[in-house]
């Protein structure tokens, strides 16, 4: 007995069953090793997003001479503009996400189709644009959509219109030059989720008597839905920190969050004045994002419940 | 529930299917009775599953015509064949529980919701998935959805069933099972059944005919027992069984291998270049230097290697021509008792009744 | 940048027996403006020249504004000796105690408009919003004053004004109302808005910078906007069909400060005095179309006489304009500016 080893003597004190507490001692290591092993990312996280955004929040409560106050919360109520911009920045994204699905959902459906080359040709196209800064293209817009812009001046010649359209300078030129940009964010998440579609279950659909619209309808689209979840969720959040855009497009008359942000701080000298506009941003988003996850998630994921 | 009744046969007559300048299907005829369980037997690439995507209409043939009952349906779209499907991956809708995937078709068919609720009630019974409507398909088990599949293909009682090498994503045992249920399902619904497989057990455990397909052709439709005794191509009897290939000559009506004449049951052919065909359980060791009757065949041969598998063993003989072959017995005492050892010359019996010609390639 | 700093160390450690001495020879400062064509014209007019004459190493760097110095300020990281500014953000962060006080026995005041002389900023330049519009659309008939802008009847057509300077667009919209150039100040903020209202319903673009001005008239988005005079003469001179004059005008100062702990202090202020200096002075023109801010300027003989009448801030031309009132938008731009987004907001 006096040859037992000193594992089994420790276990024996500690309950009954062999090496139990050297086990779970194992384990305890090995979690804080793994741990550890994310001490970095845990880290960075902490120090790029939670601090920056805790101090954020910390700034916004306080007003022009650094005494708390809700001064830069109640200027919110007490200026009509700051919820003209609120509802102006929500309609822009709410447009533009509905432009971006409109034009986004047939293209990524067209890609998804497509031969394996093809479609990666195709895909090349969609995310070209990327490649030029949103400064660029916003200006190429509104050399195509100005009063005397390519669009006009064709339209005009070929005596379709004898007004020349307003489309630059106002809502419309916000909406075309900001689906332009936003509309890859849809396409690709919704083309891979396109593509993991299994062909055969389209199959089992017409097989099982239902016609290619019903088909689809059924069951192409509702599998197509996480894919144009994630879609439509970046691009309206993208809508909502939306600046460059509206800036040159909006002819001053539509004026969103960010731009409102800009102006405030600059207005302002207190850095307080733009973070509460950011921290009201922050929370209506993640409020936004939190009902979508919980309408679009559980419908997309879930099950479809008996009738 | 009973499929019998509407049972319908299959006719294909002459159906061609190119991919690009590929020919996959060539001029195929194939003929399945009502009610029949019908194996398309085959390596990958013989076109078998092609075929099977054409009789459903996913694949639209180039020429060719195929009529279930009176009906040509060659150009009739896949949502209106009336023909139910189990797939390979099985192709349950994800995001559709149990219930609905199985209600599928009778929905799109216009079917009442009560009546709806009592046939996917007794499509569940059948394939013994009794409560498991709510379930979600990511919650079941391969051999569950396999279930599932099976019974959303059968529910709407349609005319023909095909099945699409159903059973390949299971583990052995429950494929096996699988097989067996399968098979007392169709006799007990009747229904016209096309079945796509790689695996000859598997064909040859369920089938009524098997259709052996070999580059876009089918080489022999039979019965299972008539394509293993009596395979009439060297792929048959290469694809089906184990099979040893000795070359033999004919010459004015008799067989001959080098100089020993063989013994055949079947009319031989009047001359030419053939194969021998030799399953390994036909072949018997014979008793050194015994006497043996009329109609066997004798080879000379010496063994090289036993490999016992408990039940049986299975010798490897080499011929005087270098040429090996297998032979396969189940371990008997007398057999075991007479065992010669390795290294020694052996005597291999092949009854006349056994003995299969095919045409040399 | 510490290379710099240690060279210039060893420079003065070699001169300790003239600490004392006026000239700093081999010092380094560094002065921030707006950047592009106008510090352009900046380092050859006065940077340059005052590098040259005081012997001292002018570094450069560009500023988004009021927002920059305060950061340096109040994070005690002031990288910059000078900075350049708008009058009104010089005047809001003398209000805050950002900037340094300025020792008026080295810089020479004379001949700056007091109203741009204060204890610890000065003015440097100007600039001016100019009524512009488009003779192809009306010929020499167009609109010339702000009253005409605002009269839709008689002057059909488009029309952009400034949406991001409050001060400006309140200050034209003023003159629209037919208030006299040296009444405008203190604006009445109310009225200046009721006039605004009246005329928002017809401007098709609110601009928010001068490239953006210039665009909106070049390629005929509208027929007639304010804009600065810089941009309208660059339009002119690529022979953009359009024409401006400085009746009612809107002058605005930009100024120069030293941020609060600067490190260079007194090469600073030697400097600043050598920028403001009417010789200095007279070089700016020459190069842009931002006037002087001392008036002596054009009594040194170095701007042509031709050019004269083109340069906003010559006597001739500053008594047909508005001089906005620094002080008066210190005190009133949040709540203006605050109103006016509000009005021209959709």
């Amino acid at each position: 007995m006096r040859a037992q080893p000193a594992l089994m003597q420790e276990t024996a004190r500690a309950d009954q069953s062999l090496n139990a507490h050297a086990l779970r001692a194992d384990a305890r290591r090995e979690s804080l090793r793994l741990l550890a092993l994310l001490a970095p990312s845990l880290f960075l996280v902490f120090a790029i997003i939670i601090v920056p955004i805790g101090w954020l929040f910390w700034l916004s409560l306080f007003d022009e001479a650094g005494a708390l106050s809700a001064a830069n919360y109640a200027r919110f109520f007490e200026q009509a503009s700051y919820i003209k911009t609120f509802v102006t920045t929500f309609k822009v994204a709410f447009i533009v996400t509905g432009a971006c699905v409109l034009l986004g959902y047939p293209l990524a459906y067209m890609l998804s189709q497509l031969p394996r080359r093809a479609a990666s040709i195709c895909l090349i196209f969609v995310i070209l644009p990327f490649w030029t800064s949103v400064l660029v293209r916003t200006y190429a817009w509104l050399v195509i959509l100005q009063r005397k812009g390519l669009i006009n001046s064709w339209l005009i010649d070929l005596g379709i219109i004898s007004q020349p359209l307003s489309l630059a300078n106002n809502l419309s030129g916000v909406v075309i030059g900001m689906t332009h940009i936003l509309l890859p964010f849809l396409v690709l998440p919704l083309y891979a989720s396109m593509k993991t579609i299994d062909t055969d279950c389209l199959r089992a659909g017409m097989n099982l008597g239902a016609g290619p619209a019903a088909t689809f309808r059924q069951i192409f689209f509702p599998l197509s839905l996480p894919g144009l979840a994630s879609g439509v969720v970046i691009v309206f959040v993208l809508c909502l920190g939306f600046f460059v855009t509206p800036a040159l497009m909006g002819g001053g008359k539509v004026i969103m969050w960010a731009m409102r942000m800009e102006q405030t701080t600059s207005l302002y000298s207190n850095w307080g004045a733009g973070a509460a506009l950011g921290v009201v941003l922050l929370v209506v988003t993640l409020a936004l994002l939190g009902l979508f996850q919980w309408l679009l998630g559980a419908r997309a994921t879930g099950v479809w419940s008996s009738r | 529930m009973s499929i019998a009744p509407s049972a319908l046969p299959i006719s294909m007559r002459r159906i061609e299917k190119r991919f690009g300048s590929v020919p996959v299907l060539r001029d195929l005829n194939l003929d399945v009775e009502a009610g029949e369980f019908l194996t398309l037997l085959g390596p990958s690439g013989s076109g078998k599953t092609t075929l099977l995507m054409v009789l459903a209409g996913f694949v639209r043939a180039n020429a060719g015509s195929i009529r279930v009952g009176d009906d040509e349906i060659i150009t009739t779209p896949p949502h209106k064949r009336n023909i139910g499907m189990v797939f390979q991956t099985y192709a349950l809708f994800p995001h559709m529980n149990v219930f609905h995937n199985i209600a599928f078709p009778l929905k799109q068919r216009g079917v009442a919701a009560t009546e709806t609720a009592e046939r996917v009630e007794k499509a569940l019974d059948l394939v013994k998935l009794q409560g498991l409507g709510e379930r979600r398909v990511d919650q079941l088990s391969g051999g569950q959805r396999q279930r599932v599949a099976l019974a959303r293909a059968i529910v709407f009682e349609p005319r023909i069933v095909l099945m699409d090498e159903p059973l390949s994503a299971l583990d052995k045992g429950l494929r096996e099972h699988m097989q067996i249920e399968l098979r007392a399902l169709h006799r007990r619904l009747g229904m016209t059944t096309v079945y796509v497989t790689h695996d000859q057990r598997e064909a040859i455990t369920m089938s009524d005919r098997i259709a052996v397909m070999n580059g876009g052709r089918i080489e022999q439709l039979d019965k299972p027992e008539t394509l293993y005794a009596t395979p009439q191509t060297r792929f048959v009897a290469g694809f089906i069984g184990e099979s040893n290939f000795i070359p033999v000559e004919c010459r004015n009506g008799s067989v001959w291998y080098e100089d020993r004449r063989i013994h055949t049951a079947a009319p031989t052919p009047a001359s030419g270049q053939h194969l021998m065909v030799v399953r390994p359980e036909k072949l018997r060791l014979l008793a050194a230097n015994a006497e043996q009757p009329n109609g066997v065949n004798v080879l000379d041969a010496t063994l090289s290697d036993i490999i016992y598998q408990g039940d049986s063993f299975v010798c490897y003989a080499v011929l005087r021509d270098g040429r090996q072959l297998t032979l396969r017995d189940y371990c008997r005492s007398d057999v075991l008792a007479r065992m010669p050892a390795p290294g020694q010359p052996v005597s291999l019996g092949l009854d006349a009744q056994d003995t299969i010609l095919v045409a040399a390639e | 940048m510490n290379r710099t700093r240690s060279v210039s160390v060893v420079a003065i450690a070699g001169l300790m027996a003239s600490l004392a001495a006026p000239a700093m020879a081999g010092d380094t400062i560094t002065v921030a403006s707006w950047g592009g064509t106008y510090q352009e014209a900046q380092t050859k007019a006065f940077f340059k020249p005052t590098a040259d004459a005081l012997g001292i190493t002018i570094k450069e760097d560009t500023t988004n504004g009021l927002d920059d110095v305060r950061l340096q300020v109040t994070g005690n990281a002031v990288k910059w000796d000078i900075t350049e500014l708008g009058a009104d953000e010089c005047a809001r962060g003398s209000k805050e105690g950002l900037f340094e006080k300025l020792d008026y026995g080295i810089i020479d005041k004379s001949g700056i408009n007091p109203k741009l002389v204060h204890d610890d900023w000065v003015g440097i330049s100007y600039t001016s919003v100019v009524l512009i519009y488009r003779t192809d659309v009306f010929g020499d008939k167009g609109p010339k004053t702000w009253a005409d802008f605002w009269n839709v009847e008689k002057f059909p057509g488009r029309r952009a004004l400034s949406g991001s300077q409050a001060t400006e667009t309140l200050s034209v919209a003023a003159l629209a109302e037919g208030i006299p150039i040296d009444k405008v100040y203190p604006v009445d903020i109310d009225g200046a808005l009721k006039s605004v209202d009246k005329i928002r319903g017809h401007v098709d673009a609110w601009w928010t910078s001068g490239a953006q001005a210039m665009q909106l008239v070049k390629d005929g988005e509208v027929d007639m906007a304010s804009i600065w005079n810089g941009r309208a003469g660059t339009l002119k001179k690529e022979g953009a069909p359009v024409s401006f004059s400085f009746d009612q005008g809107v002058l605005t100062a930009d100024c120069m400060v030293i941020p609060k702990g600067a490190k260079n202090k007194e090469a600073a202020m030697k400097a600043l005095a050598m920028f403001v200096s009417p010789q200095l002075q007279a070089n700016l023109p020459l190069y842009v179309d931002n006037g002087p801010v001392n008036e002596k300027a054009f009594e040194t003989g170095k701007i042509p006489q031709d050019r004269i009448k083109d340069i906003n801030s010559a006597p001739e031309n500053v008594k047909k304009q508005v001089l906005q009132d620094a002080e008066f938008w210190r005190d009133n731009l949040v709540e203006a500016t605050e109103k006016f987004n509000n009005l021209i907001q959709q």
